[in-house]
C-alpha cells in the first residue's frame, strides 16, 4: 500500500511538472520561430545588397561565422567510426572527384551555353530575388551543420 | 560535348548520390553525414572546406550582379 501511496504522489509531482514542461517547449518553439523569421529577414536583406560591395562581403562572412558559432556550440560527441563508413567516404570521395572533373570539364569549354557549369546554371535557378533569399538560408544552414560535426 | 550531354552528366551524378545515400541508410553507416564526420577529423579538411563553403557563399551572394 505504501508503494502505491509513493506513486500516487510520484503522479502528483508528474501532474504539477507537465505545465512546466509546457511551457519550456513553447518557449522553445518561439524561440525557434523567432529565429526563422530573423534568419528569413536577414537573408532578405543580404541577398539585396549592391554586388561585390564591402557590405554585401561583410552580411555573407559575418551571417556565416554566426552559423557556425551556433553550430559549434551544439557540436555533437563524436563517434567511433564504424566498419562500413570506410567504404561509405570511399564512394563519397569517388562521387565528389567525378563530379569534380565533369564541372572542369565544362568549365574549360565554350561557348558556357551549351557547357554550363553548376556555378553558371546556379545564376540561372537564382534569378529571382525569393530564390537567391532561399539559398541563402540553406548556405548558412549548411554551414551549421557542419560546425556541429 | 552538348549542353544536353553536359546537364545528363550533372543529373547522372545527382542520381548516383542519392543512390550512395540510400543504400548507406539501408546499410547503417557510410551515409554522407557519416563521411563528412570521419572526413572533418582532420584539422586540414576541416580548413579546405571551411574555405571552399565561404568560397561558395561569396561566390553565389556576393560575386554576381543579378542586375
Amino acid at each position: 500500500m505504501q508503494h502505491d501511496d509513493r506513486d500516487g504522489e510520484n503522479a502528483g509531482d508528474l501532474d504539477r511538472e507537465a505545465p512546466v514542461c509546457d511551457r519550456t517547449r513553447d518557449g522553445g518553439r518561439a524561440a525557434r520561430l523567432l529565429a526563422t523569421v530573423l534568419l528569413a529577414a536577414y537573408a532578405w536583406w543580404a541577398v539585396g545588397l549592391a554586388p561585390f560591395s564591402g557590405r554585401a562581403t561583410a552580411a555573407v562572412v559575418l551571417g556565416g561565422a554566426a552559423a557556425m558559432a551556433v553550430g559549434a556550440r551544439e557540436r555533437q560527441r563524436r563517434r567511433s567510426p564504424r566498419a562500413g563508413d570506410t567504404a561509405g567516404i570511399a564512394t563519397w570521395a569517388a562521387l565528389a572527384a567525378i563530379a569534380g572533373a565533369w564541372q572542369l570539364a565544362a568549365y574549360l569549354q565554350h561557348p558556357r551555353a551549351d557547357h554550363p557549369t553548376l556555378s553558371s546554371l546556379a545564376n540561372e535557378v537564382l534569378d529571382s530575388h525569393v530564390a537567391r533569399a532561399l539559398a541563402f538560408i540553406v548556405w548558412i544552414a549548411a554551414a551549421r551543420g557542419l560546425a556541429r560535426r | 560535348m552538348t549542353r544536353l550531354v553536359t546537364l545528363l552528366g550533372y543529373a547522372l551524378l545527382a542520381v548516383a548520390a542519392v543512390g550512395a545515400e540510400v543504400a548507406a541508410r539501408r546499410r547503417g553507416s557510410g551515409t554522407c553525414g557519416d563521411a563528412l564526420t570521419l572526413a572533418l577529423r582532420s584539422r586540414l579538411a576541416r580548413f579546405i572546406l571551411l574555405g571552399a563553403w565561404l568560397w561558395l557563399g561569396w561566390h553565389l551572394f556576393v560575386r554576381v550582379d543579378w542586375g
